[in-house]
């Protein structure tokens, strides 16, 4: 490592005293091209163009010496007496004192030029870097993920090995094996005196490293060592700063954005429960205590009983039994579908198709055919679960038949990008203070001892907006009520000209 | 002699219940709880229909069923739960012959049943080619569709739709089959194309095209062929 140094410095000087070499020879070979037509002013002009040049383009060591080296070759060659060191002339000797300090502010100024250059496109390097480190931060979603970035930023902004770690939940820094001990301290100390330490920081300014913590006072999430570090280079310094804070706060932010997704989790997980207790103790505890009721009868009693009496009560069997069945269907949808992380099986469908399949399950509850079912001709298709929808359209119809004597009215149409499906009944009409409620799980709207389908307008509405769309109630013109679902249209129909 | 039905089913009240029903209506029945023990009782002898639950203790079912077709061409009925569908369509797809969702009549698994012998070695017998029902009438060797006594004049593409239907009549065919028939291997997941051929095909063939009496929606699944 150090003689590899040495080696690219040597290169270096090696480099830049050739430059100086070929410059000066430049200066010599033009002002003896030129020696019979111009003064020896002019000439002096030539080796101060190369100073000029040797100042803007090296190191100001370099151009000092490639000014005194000028004033050398000039004297030498040009100023009499010729070939040698020797001056004849005082205003020869001033002219070569003026050179001289011409050549050294030219270069001082050149050199101080070059510097706020490099200074200024450090800045705007290190400005681009946070800027982009920020905005890969905001995309980025987990820790380590962040941390890569981090790790990135800081190698390309110093001269490494930078390391960076992060906090374990214990609290002790997720160090690589192989670091150096005293360096897993220094990080260590640096977060817990919240303080950059290392030269310039006024804190341990002995080290040749500096020691970043990563956060404030009460969330720290991490450090940062950046080796090599000079206690001047207070621009450097405040650069690893922003970048440390930068990344901070993305882990900061990412903590609370996870530990508030925990929250709702728990609390949705709670609503859950509370949901399914409801549904068990108000759903499900009636029609159990009719089915084995009945059957308990026809166990003990069948000889006493008449035939009909038998069948009402196989009968009562089946239907107390088929509504358990669906309330359970429900319940356990509603379940599946809060779970958030339960996807849709989204595929193209025709509305027809599925409204047509809901209705030949439901017409064996509906033999006067009360639901009346309007759908023109040409609609879109829409990209849905074809068996959630069906059972919301079902659970939508199954109300309806119990709640309203009188004819339903189904009809599907577009409008505004959605497609329609609206479900008209006669029944009572629900007031429009319970409209908030009606939607929330056991909120039925009457106490007539007429059983809900509990969960079911619950349900329906959590099927209708795991699809982007709404389910709306809305008092009908003469009476009764219109529930309507809209979904939302696809922008782009799959084609209809197909093979 | 009697038809034989094997019965897999883990749940003790339904295995008994099955037991007992299908012995009334006259098939001999053998019952197993789980996937090992119905390929011991397959290997030992075959029945002429099997009864085959999802979510048995031991499997899903599946392979069971790969194991059947390799060598059988006898029937398969599965029950399942109604959130079970994914797998329902992997059976049928891997070739199950109809499903039954639970909670299920009797009349309605009769019924099944009674369709998926009907079927029983059509891979080796003549296929069904003639298809009547009420006002509906399609005859596969004749190329010809009638309703009501008039001919209807399908597309090639609408006609090999139902034509499919035909041969599978009573029961259910999924997606991914109709649509690898119908328009190759290729198309498995080009369901819009079947919504549309199918709103076609129900045009032309039904007489209330919303409220279909042949061609029935099995949602999310697949079509069937009404057979009563």
């Amino acid at each position: 490592m150090k003689t590899a140094h040495a080696s690219t410095l040597n290169l270096l000087t090696v480099r830049n005293g050739a430059i100086v070499v070929v410059l000066l020879l430049g200066a010599t070979a033009c002002g003896f091209l030129l020696d019979q037509h111009i003064s020896l002013t002019s000439q002096a002009m030539l080796y101060v163009l190369a100073v000029v040049i040797a100042s803007y383009t090296l190191r100001w060591q370099v151009s000092v010496l490639c000014a005194v080296a000028a004033v050398t070759v000039f004297n030498f060659f040009f100023v009499p007496p010729r070939w040698t060191f020797e001056v004849e002339n005082r205003e020869h000797l001033i002219t070569l004192f003026t050179m001289l300090l011409v050549a050294l502010v030219i270069s001082h100024l050149a050199a101080r030029l070059r510097r706020e250059t490099e200074a200024a496109r450090l800045n705007a390097r290190r400005a681009q870097q946070l800027q982009a480190l920020a905005t890969d931060l905001s995309s980025a979603t987990s820790a380590p993920e962040m941390k890569a970035l981090g790790q990135t930023a800081l190698d390309s902004a110093f001269d490494g090995p930078c390391v960076l770690a992060l906090q374990r939940p214990d609290g002790a820094l997720d160090l690589p094996m192989e670091l150096v001990s005293s360096v897993g301290d220094g990080m260590h100390c640096c977060m817990r005196e919240l303080a950059v330490l290392g030269p310039g920081t006024g804190r341990w300014p002995g080290l040749n490293a500096w020691y970043l913590p990563l956060g404030d006072k009460g969330h720290t999430s991490g450090a940062a060592y950046i080796p090599s570090a000079q206690a001047e280079d207070t621009s450097g310094r405040e650069h690893a700063q922003a970048l440390c804070t930068l990344l901070a706060q993305a882990l900061w932010r990412m903590h609370l954005t996870s530990s508030m997704r925990v929250a709702q989790n728990e609390t949705q997980r709670q609503q859950l429960q509370s949901t399914f207790l409801a549904a068990i103790s108000h759903d499900l505890r009636t029609p159990l205590a009719a089915v084995v009721g009945a059957a308990s009868s026809l166990q003990a009693q069948r000889d006493k009983l008449s035939p009909e009496e038998q069948d009402r009560m196989l009968g009562s069997i089946v239907s107390e039994a088929s509504y358990l069945s669906s309330v359970t269907e429900n319940t356990l949808q509603l379940v599946q579908l809060s779970n958030s992380s339960q996807e849709l099986h989204r595929d193209w469908e025709s509305i027809e198709e599925i409204v047509g399949a809901v209705l030949a399950r439901v017409r064996q509850r509906d033999p006067a055919r009360r639901i009346q079912f309007k759908v023109p001709e040409g609609l879109p298709l829409i990209q849905v679960d074809p068996v959630l929808i069906a059972q919301l359209i079902g659970n939508l119809l199954d109300n309806a038949l119990k709640y309203s004597p009188a004819t339903i009215d189904l009809t599907v149409c577009t409008a505004e990008h959605q497609l329609r499906v609206a479900v008209k009944d006669r029944g009572d009409g629900i007031p429009e203070d319970m409209y908030p409620t009606i939607f929330q799980p056991y909120s039925r709207g009457d106490s007539s001892g007429q059983r809900g389908a509990g969960l079911g307008l619950a349900l329906c509405r959590a099927i209708a907006t795991a699809h982007g769309g709404t389910l709306t109630l809305r008092p009908r013109a003469g009476g009764g009520n219109s529930f309507t679902l809209a979904l939302p249209l696809a922008s782009e129909q799959p084609p209809r000209e197909i093979p | 002699m009697s038809l034989r039905i094997l019965v897999v089913e883990d749940d003790r009240e339904i295995r008994a219940w099955l037991q007992s029903t299908l012995s009334v209506e006259g098939f001999e029945v053998r019952t197993a709880v789980s996937v090992s023990e119905a390929s011991a009782l397959l290997r030992h002898a075959p029945p002429d229909v099997i009864v085959l639950d999802l979510g048995l203790p031991d499997g899903d079912g599946v392979e069971l069923v790969h194991e059947v077709r390799k060598h059988h061409t006898l029937p398969i009925v599965v029950v399942s739960a109604r959130h079970q569908e994914a797998q329902k369509i992997q059976l049928l797809d891997a070739g199950a012959d109809d499903y039954l969702t639970k909670p299920f009549s009797v009349g309605e698994l009769l019924a099944r049943i009674r369709v998926a012998l009907r079927h029983r070695g059509t891979a080796l017998a003549a296929a069904v080619t003639l298809h009547a029902l009420d006002d509906l009438r399609v005859d596969l060797a004749l190329h010809s569709v009638q309703r009501g006594g008039e001919t209807i004049h399908l597309t090639p593409t609408e006609y090999k739709l139902l034509a499919r239907l035909v041969r599978s009549v009573g029961r259910v065919v999924t997606h991914r089959q109709l649509l690898a028939d119908v328009w190759g291997p290729e198309y498995t997941e080009h369901t819009h194309y079947l919504r549309l051929y199918m709103g076609q095909l129900r045009a032309k063939v039904e007489v209330d095209p919303a409220e279909p009496r042949h061609l029935l929606t099995e949602t999310g699944v697949g079509y069937r062929l009404a057979a009563v």
